[in-house]
């Protein structure tokens, strides 16, 4: 086997082949494209809670003036806030924060409302936010202002005595969007990469199509790096498509580097194409293929993580399902979106997904047929 | 004339089964070679061992000097290759599709140049799924050309294709036989290898039971004091058809 410029023309034109016909079919485009849109748009606006007029928030009172107590009861009755008294102190309620059951905290702090020198009250009053949702935090303070505001004009102070004060506070947890929003992605990746080619392989010994090019000198080796460059290539543009929805629309707040969410999904394009090669590889017509399709991606689809939380998980299911092959790679672009981290930070999600595709393409090699 | 295929002892076998029985015969550079014989004889499967599709199982292929078994791919640069069922890509221009097999085998055929020469000039802008069966037929022909192989095969060409159709094919055959490439094609139809073919093999049961020219064959068989039925008539019925409906190709 030679190496040289013209095997890569081979597997080039094969590719160019492979797209235009793609982008021919109407059908295709619709169930690729749109078909995880749609999805995003379903889960983005079941998860997010910033659509909603409605704030969940948490008070806590550590002043004993009289005013704080008068004006925390007009927050209860506030409509635009849900007040939950299920955090009784700030930690707490910063637990809460960051498992997205509550928008913002909002801290009445202790000598807030006493009596100034001017004999008015005074002090200021802090809205706690997570760092990944800005937006409620922002919305938050500007109806305490607007409700503060009123007072102050009222005492017709020059400066007035009562303030609110934002603080971005980093919890630990996700914002439901984030959350889901790495699942979604995931989704897309195993889609593509099983669906696709554990279809179109058995399609095309069934109509013989794949025979044809195997009467040409074209090896093995070649077919499958034109399908996989075509895989990744329509890959990286639905993933954009989404990504591009998830910050216009759902105001996705990505933290981390794109760059390096990038190479991790072509690292997991890889990956998820190696289980359709094999697949499809294997299967003799779309029966099989099917059967065998559902039985390994519905596993993923469902305890990797794609559309409910692992860490929601009885202990003992949680460290089985760490293993499965898309776990590392919904876990591995959710923390460079949402945490920040980088590759390194990610070596064991990279080391997990880079073991199972040494693990899946030897098993395609072994049980690819041509017809 | 040379042999440009060569085929010793060539077998086949599917579990206990040996569908090919070592068969041995040689094809001639130039001619056009017809393996006849009923369904399952093994003309398909002998085919795809000569054309490196195949696990040969025993015996050996020498084609144009390459061992097919262990240069294969050496092979299949310069053979061609029309299979049974037609099968190309969909929502690919037939123009696109020969741009592809050029790729394929680093041959710089110009896709025009090969659909005019199987009058498909015209649909060139179509795709494969919207050709009618004959069209389909010429256009695989076009594909198995474009790398200028030495060896053409073809299987069952003309099976599925009306009268018209069937007759267009062959002078395409005639036209490629005359180019100097040598031809191996398997056929059903007796009237077609008589007129197609310089040599015959029949096949039956994975084994071939004589091998020789159309005419030497009906001799052999008169000598041997076969006598037909005399039935004198000065046209058959494909005769009327053709008469009726004219020669001109219908797609």
């Amino acid at each position: 086997m030679k190496f040289n410029t013209r095997y890569f023309r081979t597997i080039g034109a094969l590719t160019s082949a492979y797209t235009r016909r793609f982008f021919r079919d109407k059908t295709g485009l619709f169930f690729t494209f749109l078909f995880p849109l749609l999805f995003l748009f379903i889960f983005g606006y079941l998860n997010s809670g910033n659509t909603s007029l409605n704030f969940d928030v948490a008070v806590i009172n550590s002043s004993d003036s009289a005013f704080a107590e008068q004006f925390e009861k007009q927050l209860r009755e506030n409509d635009t806030f849900t007040v939950s008294d299920a955090a009784t102190t700030f930690d707490e309620a910063k637990e809460r924060m960051g498992r997205s059951e509550l928008d913002t905290i909002i801290e009445l702090p202790a000598g807030f409302g006493d009596i100034n020198e001017k004999g008015q009250p005074s002090g200021s009053i802090v809205v706690y936010y997570a760092e990944a949702s800005p937006q409620s935090g922002q919305t938050v303070a500007a109806v305490m202002e607007q409700a503060l505001d009123g007072i102050n004009t009222e005492l017709g102070q020059p400066t007035p005595p009562l303030t609110v004060e934002q603080k971005p506070t980093s919890v630990s947890g996700l914002s439901a969007f984030d959350y889901v929003f790495s699942g979604l992605l995931g989704f897309t990746v195993l889609s593509l990469g099983i669906f696709g080619l554990a279809n179109q392989f058995p399609a095309e010994k069934k109509t013989g199509a794949l025979r044809r090019l195997r009467a040409s000198p074209i090896s093995a080796a070649q077919l499958v790096f034109a399908n996989m460059l075509y895989y990744m290539l329509i890959g990286i543009i639905s993933l954009v498509l989404m990504v591009l929805v998830a910050l216009y629309v759902f105001d996705f707040n990505m933290r981390g580097d794109w760059f390096q969410l990038g190479v991790v999904a072509i690292i997991s394009i890889i990956l998820m194409f190696g289980f359709g090669l094999a697949i499809g590889g294997w299967a003799k017509n779309e029966t099989q293929s099917a059967a065998l399709t559902q039985i390994v991606a519905l596993p993923m689809m469902f305890l990797s993580g794609i559309f409910f939380p692992r860490f929601l998980m009885p202990d003992w299911l949680q460290s089985v399902t760490a293993f499965l092959p898309l776990t590392p790679v919904i876990d591995g672009m959710r923390m460079i979106m949402t945490e920040a981290k980088t590759l390194i930070d990610i070596a064991p999600q990279l080391g997990l997904i880079a073991i199972w595709i040494i693990v899946i393409y030897a098993i395609a090699i072994r049980v690819f047929r041509w017809d | 004339m040379s042999n440009i295929i060569t085929v010793k002892n060539l077998t086949k076998k599917y579990g206990d089964k040996t569908t090919v029985k070592g068969i041995s015969f040689t094809v001639k550079e130039g001619e056009v070679f017809g393996i006849l014989g009923p369904n399952g004889a093994g003309k398909t499967t002998t085919l795809e061992m000569i054309e490196a599709l195949r696990p040969i199982d025993g015996g050996s292929v020498i084609l144009d000097g390459l061992d097919v078994q262990k240069k294969p791919s050496e092979v299949k640069k310069i053979i061609g290759i029309q299979l049974q069922s037609t099968a190309f890509f969909d929502k690919l221009t037939l123009k696109e599709q020969l741009r592809m097999f050029n790729s394929l085998y680093d041959s710089q055929s110009d896709p025009d140049v090969l659909l005019a020469e199987v009058q498909l000039t015209e649909k060139s802008k179509s795709y494969v799924e919207n050709l009618s069966g004959g069209q389909r037929q010429r256009f695989s022909i076009a594909a198995a050309l474009v790398n200028q192989p030495r060896v053409l095969f073809l299987d069952e060409p003309t099976t599925g294709l009306d009268p018209q159709a069937r007759r267009n094919l062959w002078e395409l055959i005639q036209q490629i036989k005359e180019k100097g490439i040598t031809v191996v094609l398997t056929t059903h139809y007796m009237d077609e290898a008589e007129l197609l073919c310089d040599r015959i093999a029949i096949m039956d049961n994975g084994k071939i039971m004589t091998i020789n020219t159309p005419e030497n064959l009906v001799k052999e068989l008169i000598s041997r004091g076969f006598k037909k039925k005399q039935r004198v008539e000065q046209a058959n019925l494909e005769d009327v058809f053709i008469d009726l409906t004219g020669k001109d190709l219908r797609d």
